[in-house]
């Protein structure tokens, strides 16, 4: 079954999978969220957006929009 | 002799190199830019902004002139919104051959795969490049070792490690630019020109990936990131997060009002004194009476303000400066989102707060073309600092400064709820231009959390000098000439209106009222005329000819109102010894003799200063970013009306 993030709950830790839009592609790459990367869920704002995620040491606020382009795999799953 | 000397110059200017400083958003290129160049920086005006980049000089080993430019952060040279396409373009304009040019990228080295990307491009750009790690004390922080000769081994590039904050690196990084060989660089990665982008991306990244894994060890957990993590809890929280946001918001008004009573008193008495001091000093006449009551009363009634000024944009540079500024947005987005608005929006309308004018050109970091035409619509809502004395003024006329409200002083409550009256009409305005304006292109709010750090107080301190070294010249200058133009047009009248009025006084059998006979004789001056012609349209909204002629003269910029009162009360008052505010106190209309500031007439006056976009700085600007006048001319209408109908409705409430 496919998943996005935004399916994911807080605290999730998942792999990047695959980003289905090019632009949101090339705009998170240069912001090094890259695919077969580890993201974390870190927060999710009222109303389930926007949310926050964590790669290494930085972290990224994105709204439920763009999580739903955005295909992962449980950490666990792999 | 003068010849020669201007020669000896050319010949400096030509040995002179440019440090082009380029680096992802956050990496503290700011601090290493002022730390270079001290206060010795070009800074933006407010009319006529063209450029966003900075420019500053130092002398390197006090002999090689070294001109600095600033841009603004980017990911990478594949821009995204409007601020990384002026680096972008920056960078590609090859028009630029009068200088040896250097790249120096500032990185965040406790995020160094993603600052990589950047570096790398450039290099394969063959651009002369050097690379700055800087953050270094995070990295140690984080239990992070970067490996630097090994890395720049793979890069062959030079790589100075560094501590921006400390200041430590600097010297290395002075010695490397005097020692820097001119050199074609070693390609990171082969790659065809015209590669696509994201096929270049991901190979790139590869590569980095590999240097990275021989280069960079970690051998602990990040200390830096657990704190921010702590700090997200409770600032971020989705109730606490909030009610401390605008716990703060009110702070700051709390703060603009009470801190600044102290040495906006002692300027506003020294201008006194300095004024009776010229005005016994010059001889008696009509050059006395053009300093003291045109140029010196104008001008005293802008300086005044700058205390409070100054607070307002430390405040937003601390916000700024700490990392908060980004959670602010992340809270607000929904809520934006909703207006057709984004979170990124919020910055450009806090710092609407300071000024519009670098408030509108920061919203160049929103993407979306018709949220960023939204937010450059409203953000001249916000209550400006130029707005300040306006308000200052006119609720000090009519709300005592003891008067308390819950504990709270009720001034400053005013004066927050003339900022939120502001914001509320910008978010009304928003989206009824939502459904006005149609866009398919696509939204996102992506937007990187910087981790939490203690204000750099010396960029804070820079940003103050700054901004009010900006206000006093370029509103000093705008303000001079006002005034002188309003002194002339006030002192002199068609005909010979003004010698009869004083004639009347000399038969008259009564004692002479000085006051009166000044305020018939500015009735009957040029800007009595051009006032009394106003009057019919803003009497309903309770403004005599007097507030008519500031309304003119504060379509230039706002704070000229202040100045204007100024020089309209001062001519006729020969000792110069009021205050405006007591002055505008005494104003009695001359047909009634009921007071003019009344509650209605100051409320009414206040809610029109809040919307009417007076400010020629303001209307430059958005012809500029919008790339037309179609925008600025609705911008103007539109808040001119709003300005108008809701004077209108406040002051038939309150009279």
């Amino acid at each position: 079954m496919e998943k996005t993030l935004a399916d994911c709950k807080i605290g999730d830790e998942v792999i990047l999978s695959k980003i289905a839009e090019r632009h949101l592609s090339i705009q998170l790459f240069s912001m090094g969220c890259l695919i077969g990367e580890k993201l974390t869920i870190e927060r999710i704002a009222p109303f389930g957006d926007p949310i926050v995620i964590s790669i290494e040491d930085s972290f990224i606020s994105l709204r439920k929009a763009d999580a739903m382009q955005m295909q992962v795999i449980k950490n666990g799953d792999l | 002799m003068i010849e020669s000397t201007s020669q000896a110059w050319k010949a400096i200017d030509q040995e002179t190199i440019r440090l082009i400083l380029v680096g992802n958003p956050n990496s503290g290129k700011s601090t290493i830019f002022n730390s270079l160049t001290g206060l010795n920086q070009r800074v933006g005006n407010f009319p006529g902004v063209t450029v966003e980049k900075k420019i500053g000089y130092f002398k390197l080993f006090g002999k090689l002139k070294v001109e600095i430019v600033d841009l603004p952060g980017t990911y990478s040279l594949d821009p995204k919104s409007e601020d990384e396409r002026i680096t972008f373009d920056y960078l590609n304009d090859s028009n630029r051959s009068d200088k040896k040019e250097i790249i120096v990228v500032i990185a965040d080295a406790s995020n160094l795969k993603k600052n990589l990307l950047l570096t790398t491009q450039l290099i394969d750009l063959n651009h002369p490049t050097i690379l700055v790690l800087n953050m270094m004390d995070i990295v140690d922080r984080n239990n992070v070792t970067i490996d630097v000769k090994g890395l720049e081994k793979e890069l062959s590039i030079p790589i100075i490690p560094m501590n921006g904050r400390i200041g430590k690196g600097l010297s290395e990084l002075k010695t490397s630019i005097s020692q820097y060989e001119f050199k074609s660089n070693k390609k990171f990665i082969d790659a065809e020109k015209g590669a696509d982008i994201l096929e270049n991306t991901i190979n790139r990244y590869d590569k980095i990936k590999q240097v990275i894994a021989k280069t960079v060890k970690r051998s602990g957990v990040s200390k830096s990131t657990l704190i921010t993590r702590k700090i997200d809890s409770i600032l971020m929280h989705p109730v606490w997060g909030f009610a401390i946001f605008l716990f703060i918001l009110f702070l700051i008004f709390q703060a603009i009002f009470s801190w600044s009573t102290y040495p906006m008193d002692w300027i506003e008495n020294g201008f006194l004194v300095f004024g009776s001091f010229v005005s016994t000093v010059l001889p008696d006449g009509v050059i006395n009476d053009l300093i003291v009551d045109g140029v010196l009363a104008g001008l005293g009634g802008i300086i005044v303000f700058i205390p409070q000024i100054a607070l307002l944009f430390m405040f937003i540079a601390i916000l700024e400066d700490s990392g908060y500024l980004a959670r602010v947005s992340y809270l607000t987005d929904n809520l934006l989102k909703r207006f057709g608005l984004n979170g990124r929006s919020i910055i450009p309308l806090l710092g609407g707060a300071a000024c519009a004018v670098p408030a509108i050109m920061s919203a160049r970091t929103i993407s979306n073309k018709k949220e960023r035409l939204l937010t450059i619509f409203v953000t001249p809502l916000i209550s400006c600092s130029a707005r300040i004395p306006v308000y200052t003024l006119l609720i000090a006329l009519v709300i005592p400064a003891e008067k308390q409200f819950f504990g709270f002083n009720l001034q400053g409550m005013v004066m927050m709820g003339l900022y939120l009256i502001g914001f509320f009409a910008a978010l009304l305005t928003a989206v009824i231009m939502k459904f006005w304006i149609k866009s398919k292109e696509r939204t996102n709010f992506i937007m990187e959390l910087p981790i939490y750090r203690t204000p750099r107080w010396k960029n804070v301190g820079f940003t103050i000098i700054n901004k009010v070294k900006v206000f006093l010249f370029e509103a000093g200058k705008i303000i001079i000439a006002v005034s002188i133009i309003l002194w002339i047009l006030s002192s002199y009248g068609p005909g010979d209106q003004m010698e009869q009025v004083e004639l009347k006084y000399q038969n008259s059998e009564q004692t002479v009222n000085s006051e009166q006979l000044a305020s018939e004789k500015l009735e009957v001056s040029y800007a009595g005329h051009l006032g009394k012609f106003m009057e019919p349209v803003i009497r309903p909204l309770g403004f005599d000819w007097k507030i008519g002629i500031a309304i003119i003269t504060s379509f230039a910029a706002r704070e000229v109102f202040v100045g204007t009162m100024a020089t309209l009360y001062s001519v006729g008052d020969e000792n110069n010894t009021a205050s405006i505010k007591e002055k505008m106190e005494r104003a009695t209309h001359t047909v009634s003799g009921e007071k003019v500031y009344t509650k209605a007439t100051a409320y009414s006056l206040l809610i029109f200063y809040a919307f009417a976009l007076q400010c020629m700085a303001t209307v430059a600007i958005v012809v500029k970013e919008t790339g037309g006048w179609k925008w600025p001319i609705i911008q103007l209408l539109y808040m001119g009306l709003l300005a108008y109908f809701s004077s209108l409705l406040v002051y038939q409430l309150f009279s």
